[in-house]
């Protein structure tokens, strides 16, 4: 049968985008307050409203699925996972608040949350990089320029970077990392060259 | 009767609790998906063992923040610490409930459960046998990743836990490893943990 398998496809996918959106969520919010930036607080608070837009859309699929009363826990485990990611991004929107409480982060939470990290920054990728068409694994850019992806925006769409991810013509990549680093990334994703060093 | 440890004041720093609550609560949020996705129980106990582990430590924080505090502006300094705390704690019941509904038997949808193992890499659970040839060895020696393609992402040992374990990490006897990988190298990881596989193959 053709449409349950459509419908199928189409509540993994939602449930996919709910997970990995809630876990980028966490990402940024602590970012966030690691670098006390407004921007991406206000970013968690957007994408907040974006998961309880997916939440609901997901719970509605699974509601209207039509499943047998024999089918009703495999349904059940399914609507509490999407109640799950939803929990995730609230916990990220709280920490996202501190910043835009203007409550300066304790320096605790600086140390705690990174380290090393100094700027985040969202760069575009142009057809002439590169990167387009790579596998973020073999894309290197941690080793290559210093910086780590935190998210990937393609369209309207937030993606959770994984090892396999696939870099295409127009992703916004963000990452954070040193601020040398950052020229490095941008010239990457527009498809200049860098400089050895 | 509900029976729970009692927890005492330990003089700790906020700084060393708070990053471990960080981190196993997230190692947290991949299990748990990974326990009710790929339907295993032995994961969701582990995750259970967290989420008490992250309970003892939210509430020796929360008494080492109030001892700190010794005017309003280190009032004002701490809250953003311990709002932290708290959503580092929520996150760890939310990952704790998907577990209990693994033990509980209230399944993900076998569909959906097919679909998701294309796009997810698998978490799973090894034990070290004193006869294996990972003991004694860092994970640095080892190569795991580039070998077999799998990441151990945290080592339980003797009710401590080690999350994101640097290169030079030893593995030792008795260990629960957590690794991230392919079915294939997830296999391999089992038997080389489990001594019925005696070589690492380059």
């Amino acid at each position: 049968m053709a449409s349950t398998k459509k419908l199928f496809r189409n509540i993994t996918n939602k449930l996919v985008e709910l997970k990995d959106t809630s876990e980028i969520m966490m990402d940024l919010a602590y970012s966030s307050v690691l670098l006390n930036s407004r921007e991406l607080a206000e970013e968690v608070q957007e994408l907040e409203e974006h998961v309880d837009d997916l939440h609901t859309e997901f719970e509605l699929l699974v509601l209207s699925s039509g499943f047998k009363p024999t089918e009703s826990r495999d349904f059940l485990g399914l609507i509490r996972l999407g109640v799950v990611a939803e929990r995730i991004a609230d916990a990220a929107a709280e920490i996202s608040e501190v910043v835009l409480r203007g409550l300066e982060p304790h320096p605790i939470l600086k140390l705690v949350i990174e380290e090393a990290e100094e700027t985040v920054t969202r760069v575009q990728v142009t057809k002439k990089s590169s990167l387009v068409g790579k596998k973020l694994r073999d894309a290197q850019l941690p080793e290559e320029t210093g910086m780590w992806v935190l998210a990937i925006r393609r369209g309207k769409k937030w993606l959770r970077p994984q090892p396999n991810s696939v870099i295409k013509t127009g992703d916004f990549l963000i990452a954070s990392g040193y601020t040398e680093g950052e020229e490095d990334l941008r010239k990457l994703a527009s498809g200049q060259t860098i400089s050895e060093v | 009767m509900v029976r729970l440890e009692k927890i005492e004041y330990k003089p700790m720093p906020i700084r060393d609790l708070l990053v471990q609550m960080k981190d196993i609560s997230e190692l947290m949020i991949d299990l748990a998906y990974s326990a009710a996705l790929f339907h295993s129980r032995e994961l969701a106990e582990e995750v259970l063992e967290l989420e008490r582990r992250v309970d003892t430590l939210a509430y020796i924080l929360e008494m080492n923040a109030m001892l700190a505090a010794r005017d309003a502006e280190d009032a004002e300094a701490l809250v953003g610490v311990y709002t932290v705390a708290a959503a580092a704690n929520k996150i760890s019941d939310a990952a704790a409930d998907i577990a209990g509904n693994v033990l509980r038997e209230i399944g993900v949808h076998p569909i959906v459960r097919e679909a998701f193992r294309k796009v997810e890499e698998q978490l799973s659970r090894a034990e070290v046998n004193p006869n294996s040839i990972l003991a004694g060895k860092t994970l640095r020696e080892l190569e795991l990743a580039a070998k077999i393609g799998v990441d151990i992402i945290a080592i339980r040992r003797k009710g401590e836990w080690i999350i994101n374990p640097k290169g030079g990490e030893t593995i030792n006897a008795e260990d629960i490893l957590i690794a991230r990988g392919a079915p294939l190298g997830i296999e391999e990881l089992k038997g080389l943990a489990g001594g019925t596989i005696q070589k690492l193959e380059d």
